[in-house]
């Protein structure tokens, strides 16, 4: 039932796969704000350490951002999936969180010049 | 004299894959909402079975690419009005017509078992919803969950295309 190439097939997929965890586990670090952005919009900046329940209010839809001990997860959204409400509470930057139905996306962003481009110039 | 019978089969051939087109994506459909019931219990999003792709591998193999695309076509418009909604349909579109065309070209090189192949539309099934994703958001760090899809889209690939495999030589070979 199972032939060659198959087994070819998923030793390539399993490869890359495990080649792109590598590279964006790699970049994580320690995180300093949270970025709220709706619909391609920055709609606040909150620093990671005070503790506080952010509403995202637009057009009808609502999201709760808590942050809470230096851990921010989505405790609300009136989306139909609730993927973002699923989605496992994020610290470190690189992270997201992402309500997809609602366009809110919730990333972490450090002080530091943390981005490569500002260093290389 | 043209006989009139030759014509009356191509009719009758043509009304038989039609039917069976039909139930394939009414299947398919059945597929999709049984399975946006039961939620699986992990908490990363898009991660499912694809339950759906197990109809459309069995339309490639019996009915060929043309049958196969367009039952998935219905199957995604007609979720996408029933449950999810329009929005959640163009992500399914995207993943749904890159997994497809995948799917057959793998299937055309003869190399690969329904397993390769299913394992593969799994995969690509993922990364077509995560670009359209990414294109929306105009976010490219969405990709981050990329890894993740990847391997639950080869896991639950080769789940399917194991089912698909012992199913298609189970069922009945209807003569279309």
């Amino acid at each position: 039932m199972i032939k060659k190439a198959d087994i070819v097939l998923f030793l390539v997929i399993l490869i890359t796969g495990l080649a792109v965890s590598v590279v964006s586990l790699g970049d994580s670090a320690e995180g300093d704000n949270v970025v709220v952005t709706v619909d391609n919009e920055v709609y606040g900046i909150y620093p990671l350490s005070e503790d506080r329940v952010i509403e995202v209010r637009q057009q009808g839809h609502t999201n709760n951002i808590t942050i809470k001990d230096g851990v921010v997860s989505m405790t609300y959204s009136d989306c139909a999936n609730q993927v973002c409400v699923n989605t496992r509470p994020i610290a470190k930057t690189n992270d997201s969180i992402v309500c997809l139905p609602n366009r809110v996306i919730v990333e972490i962003t450090s002080d530091e010049g943390g981005e490569v481009d500002v260093i290389t110039g | 004299m043209p006989s009139p019978k030759p014509k009356a089969r191509t009719y009758a051939l043509r009304t038989k894959r039609l039917a069976l087109s039909a139930i394939l994506a009414a299947m398919a459909m059945i597929f999709s909402y049984i399975e946006a019931l039961i939620p699986l219990p992990v908490p990363i999003p898009g991660i499912k079975l694809g339950l759906a792709n197990l109809v459309i591998v069995i339309a490639i193999y019996r009915l060929g690419f043309k049958y196969a695309f367009i039952i998935n076509c219905v199957r995604i418009l007609i979720t996408g009005l029933l449950f999810t909604g329009l929005f959640g349909a163009i992500y399914s579109f995207a993943g749904g017509v890159l997994s497809i065309v995948v799917m057959y070209l793998l299937y055309r090189t003869g190399l690969f078992s329904m397993v390769g192949v299913s394992m593969a539309g799994g995969v690509f099934h993922n990364l077509g919803q995560l670009l359209v994703a990414c294109l929306i958001m105009s976010n490219f760090k969405l990709m981050s969950y990329f890894a993740v899809l990847l391997f639950s889209g080869l896991i639950s690939g080769i789940l399917i295309g194991i089912v698909a495999a012992v199913l298609y030589d189970k069922l009945p070979h209807l003569n279309v």
